[in-house]
């Protein structure tokens, strides 16, 4: 070891070493973006299979239809009345307690109230005791009344119904079965699972019973009133965490394989498993992730490390509920058969199409590679800043270093390091302002904190010419500031690939800003995050700058009930390397020589 | 604890604590002018430092709570929960090791039952444990302002002007967000640290009979401590005042070889009265040696011990035993000119090889370092240190959230991580050796100044 270090140790003073960084820098990123192109091929994909074998989807019989079909058109009947008066939660939640316990199963109720989000409401679940059982495990089926685009969910709260009532007649189910009503799709589920794990918040009502250990989720959201070709799932939960593999995999081996239906994922309506689609169905799939929002009711649960898929059938077919109610009933039966909670490594991986995947092993260091191309960028800065000045100016246009007069200078840390401190501890204003900021004033605000961020540079830039830095502590604050992105988007790619990768990207061009170059600025206020945030709003929304107002009401509801932590990552990891980064581009470095040790 | 909760918790101390060590760099820079430290100022950085400390305690009522039950912080031998659940215990005439939850010495616990209990009046254990930070920091002043660091009694370093003063010294180690995190976290190490502490100030300052009772606190609320007497005695040897020095370092040793003991069997012997039995032995210092707890923590052993086959257990607990204690006798002997630089750097062994480390081993170890302020400028590799130290930080969390919470990694994980963090520590007291011999053999071999070398 000490050869070897002191083996680095002399190679430092290289000069060709010192040419590198850069360029270094640049290949990681290069790589990296490949890399990642290079997934959806057959060579780096591979095609998905059941790891754990007690699930044997598709191996049962399922039973659900014939007289079962009356049943549930009694059922939609007693929804649509209620769906076109535009009953309100209590009226809803009356009818629904009226039916389940017609069928023979308690009700319970829970009332929430999110104060600071405006958004209250009720939710009304039954337990459907395992004959076969000893209440330690459950599984959950969730439809919540209106689904995430604000439509009632008619044939889902139905189907609900026609199930619970159907499998209360079956006497092989081994775990707890959870019916469960939600008003909406994001509130209501994260309330419930909150309570049913005792970590809810002041507005939420505790539940007054309970099963066991929650082993699987699903979720119908079904308001396509005709007959339906495929089914898509949804998996994302919040902060880019999904569902073991495994019981996707279940899904589309009941729905595609056992009944012959289309699975669809990522809303790719069509997908032809050619580069392209896959290409597409990944990157979709990596922009929610990293967005972290919640993509269904499904997403709720997956914190708490319960494997939840949304399923909602889409495209004109000859598949009916019936149909659809098989499906739920196949899953229910392989959920059932479980020994053990979903365990085996697949929580990490980017689905490409139904039947392929990449795992994390493949896909992690592409945004490895993309961090560390800022620590790389770091080190090579606090080496440079360790240089006698007049060596850097001239060392680095390509002159052999007189290794005799390298002599280390002695770094000045203070003022490096305080600015960078503080610099990062302001990143909770930006984000205290906008999860506190009430709904209708985001976008105003979000408009005078653009403009107020531009300037922001420029003032902070003159405020630290009072302290006359030298060249040497601008490289070092670049250097400090781009040491802790990298480390924190690192950490970040373990927890949430896609959100690092992102943010990587985009702060991509920090790590080739030097001090004192000023045509940096303009390129670096165009990718500042209020700007790239005000712009992938306009395009992905398809719409005008006002829908940035829902998207920040929408982050900030994700902060402050789902426990969504992009925020933070955009204002306390992105944004101050953001500004120490055009704040060194602004810098005039004074020419005060530095001390010699 | 809500999922989104605890992950908040999780970023924002990192914040927090960044914001704090700015503030002792801003204070730290106006005292590099002045070396003489102003009572007033002193004052004003502890009521800082507590106040700063009572405001997390209050403004975040969760967040001591949650630090108590992070591996990083508590550790099965200082964990502030197992003391609550054994001054249950002891307050409900129950043995407290019953249940084999409590591994902490037993005048802990009338301490605590002395104070109102922490879940309705957490104010008083609040202001304890701060007091004791503070103690620690008085004695690391003491430490600073008695020159040892840089001139010794055998050896003077040509660099000795380049140094921090006891006010910064104090403000690196209070600031210190592992310091603060542990403090927080209640952890009863902190206690321990308070005792070195002193017993390494009372040592610099001509005591030595008071440095050999704080040891022996030390050793008697952590055993290890015990390791650091050799350097120790020869720290006070040195130190003596001049008017009641003892020649003869046989007698020296002997004498406070005696007062240890002495102190020590004092110590044990109101153990046993307070719990009635000598049971006490084996749960605290039997843990220690024969590593029955194998709850994860930061340091080397939790995970071999898991992997290993019952028969080589004995095997290896004394394989690793032996190789913490016989960094000891070398280090003693080689830098014996500078025995405080011995025991600095057996504070940052202990912190890699010692069986139940935790972050506040590590504060207690950075709180020392910064008196080598004049050997600084001969360590090189200082940023892969601090690197290494911060992406183990940051990672650490990560992965056992990944692990325990998450469900989705698994040991290996955290494993991982603790040993890059220990690379980094390892590394961290590899540098500071290599500078302090250098600085010694730049001494002796004055052509060498400046000179290249290309291995240690």
């Amino acid at each position: 070891m000490p050869r070897l270090l002191s083996g680095a140790h002399r190679l430092r003073n290289s000069p060709l070493l010192l040419k590198l960084p850069p360029y270094l820098s640049f290949l990681c990123i290069i790589v990296g973006v490949v890399w990642l192109f290079l997934l959806p091929l057959d060579e780096y994909s591979r095609r998905t299979y059941i790891s754990e074998n007690a699930l044997l989807p598709g191996q049962v019989h399922t039973y659900f239809g014939g007289s079962d079909q009356n049943v549930f058109r009694a059922f939609k009947h007693e929804i649509n009345a209620l769906a076109d008066t535009d009953a309100n939660s209590t009226v809803v939640n009356d009818k629904v307690a009226e039916i389940l316990e017609d069928i023979g199963l308690k009700t319970a109720r829970q009332r929430y109230r999110y104060a600071g989000q405006g958004v209250q409401g009720e939710n009304i679940y039954s337990v459907l005791a395992a004959p076969r059982g000893d209440a330690t495990e459950a599984i959950v089926l969730v439809a919540s009344w209106r689904n995430g685009k604000g439509e009632i969910n008619r044939k889902g709260v139905t189907l609900l119904l026609t199930l619970a009532r159907y499998f209360r007649r079956w006497s092989l189910w081994s775990k707890d079965i959870i019916f469960l009503v939600t008003p909406d799709s994001a509130a209501g589920p994260q309330a419930w699972v909150d309570a049913y794990h005792d970590s809810h918040t002041a507005g939420v009502e505790s539940l007054p019973v309970k099963s066991g250990a929650l082993q699987g989720a699903l979720v119908i959201d079904y308001v396509k009133e005709d007959r339906f070709k495929s089914i898509h799932i949804a998996y994302d939960g919040v902060n880019g965490a999904l569902p073991n593999l495994d019981l996707v995999n279940s899904v589309v081996s009941i729905a595609g394989g056992q009944m012959g239906m289309g699975v669809g994922l990522q809303e790719m309506w069509t997908h032809r498993d050619t580069y392209r689609d896959r290409l597409e169905t990944m990157l979709r799939g990596m922009l929610k992730q990293g967005l972290g929002t919640a993509s269904g009711a499904h997403s709720a649960f997956i914190p708490y490390h319960v494997d939840a898929v949304t399923l909602s059938p889409y495209g004109d077919g000859w598949q009916d509920e019936m149909a659809m109610g098989r499906v739920i009933e196949g899953t229910f039966r392989s959920l059932n058969n479980l020994l053990e909670k979903l365990h085996q490594s697949f929580f990490f991986y980017l689905l490409m199409s139904t039947e392929r995947f990449v795992s994390i092993g493949t896909y992690l260091p592409s945004a490895m590679l993309v961090a560390v191309n800022f620590t790389f960028t770091s080190i090579a800065l606090w080496i440079k800043s360790g240089m006698p000045e007049a060596e850097v100016g001239k060392g680095l246009e390509g002159k052999r270093m007189d290794k005799a007069r390298l002599g280390q200078v002695e770094r000045d840390l203070f003022l490096p390091l305080g600015v960078v401190v503080v610099v990062q501890a302001l990143g909770v204003v930006p984000l205290g302002l906008f999860n506190a900021t009430p709904q209708q004033l985001l976008a105003p605000v979000f408009a005078i904190f653009t403009i107020l961020n531009l300037i922001l540079p420029y003032v902070l830039s003159e405020l630290l010419r009072t302290y006359k830095p030298t060249t040497q502590q601008y490289q070092l604050i670049l250097s400090f500031s781009l040491l802790l992105l990298g480390m924190f988007l690192s950490t970040l790619a373990t927890l949430n690939f896609s959100l690092s990768m992102m943010v990587g990207l985009l702060a991509s061009p920090l790590s080739f800003v030097r001090p004192g170059s000023r045509f940096w600025a303009i390129p670096l206020a165009l990718v500042s995050p209020p700007v790239v945030l005000g712009v992938a709003t306009a395009v992905l929304k398809h719409g005008s700058f006002a829908a940035i107002s829902d998207v920040l009401r929408e982050a900030a509801f994700g902060w402050n009930v789902m426990g969504m932590y992009t925020p933070v990552i955009v204002w306390c990891v992105w944004w101050p390397a953001w500004v120490v980064g055009s704040l060194v581009v602004l810098g005039r470095p004074s020419t005060g020589k530095a001390k010699t040790a | 604890m809500h999922d989104g909760t605890l992950l908040r918790l999780v970023i924002i101390p990192p914040l927090l604590a960044s914001q704090l060590v700015f503030v002792h760099f801003v204070h730290g820079d106006q005292a590099m002018d002045a070396h003489r430290v102003t009572l007033g100022r002193t004052a004003g950085l502890f009521i800082g430092a507590a106040v700063l400390r009572l405001a997390l305690f209050t403004i975040f009522p969760g967040l001591p709570d949650l630090l108590t039950g992070r591996v990083e912080v508590s550790t099965p031998v200082t964990s502030f929960k197992r003391l609550q659940e054994g001054l249950f215990l002891y307050n409900h005439n129950v043995s407290p090791y019953d249940g084999g939850v409590y591994h902490q010495s037993p005048l802990f616990l009338p301490l605590f039952s002395l104070l109102p209990s922490s879940t309705t009046l957490p104010i008083f254990t609040y202001l304890l444990y701060i007091a004791v930070d503070l103690l620690s920091a008085n004695a690391l002043i003491k430490i600073a302002e008695s020159g040892e660091a840089g001139s010794s009694r055998l050896f003077t370093s040509p660099r000795r002007e380049k140094r921090w003063s006891g006010y910064i010294l104090a403000a690196v180690f209070l600031f210190n967000p592992f310091t603060i995190a542990t403090c927080l976290g209640r952890s009863t190490s902190v206690f321990t640290t308070a005792a070195i502490l002193h017993a390494i100030a009372k040592a610099v300052q001509g005591a030595p009979i008071s440095a050999m009772i704080a040891l022996s606190f030390a050793s008697y609320l952590a055993m290890y401590p015990l390791l650091l007497l050799p350097p120790l005695l020869i720290l006070c040897y040195d130190r003596q005042t001049a008017n009641k020095a003892t020649k003869s370092a046989l007698a020296f040793t002997a004498k406070h070889f005696l007062v240890v003991a002495g102190v020590l069997g004092a110590l044990f012997q109101m153990s046993y009265l307070v719990t009635g039995s000598w049971e006490f032995l084996s749960s605290t210092y039997g843990i220690q040696l024969t590593l029955s707890d194998l709850t994860p923590n930061i340091g080397l052993w939790w995970y071999f011990f898991v992997e290993m086959f019952d028969s080589f257990r004995s095997f290896f607990l004394a394989v690793f035993w032996l190789h913490l204690s016989c960094y000891v006798g070398g280090l003693s002997i080689r830098i014996r000119r500078q025995p405080l630089v011995v025991i600095t750097l057996l504070l940052g062994i202990f912190t890699i090889f010692k069986p139940y480390p935790s972050i506040a081993d590590v504060s207690l170890f950075f709180g020392l370092v910064p008196l080598y302020r004049h050997v600084f400028p001969l360590m090189r590799y200082t940023f892969l240190i601090a690197g290494l130290i911060m992406y183990a930080s940051c990672l650490g969390p990560a992965f056992y959230h990944l692990w325990v919470y998450a469900g989705s990694g698994n040991a290996n994980f955290f494993y991982a991580v603790t040993l890059v963090w220990n690379l980094g520590l390892s590394l961290m007291v590899c540098d500071l050796t290599f500078a302090v011999l250098r600085d010694e053999w730049e001494v002796d071999r004055p052509e060498m100044v400046g000179k290249d070398i290309r291995q240690i």
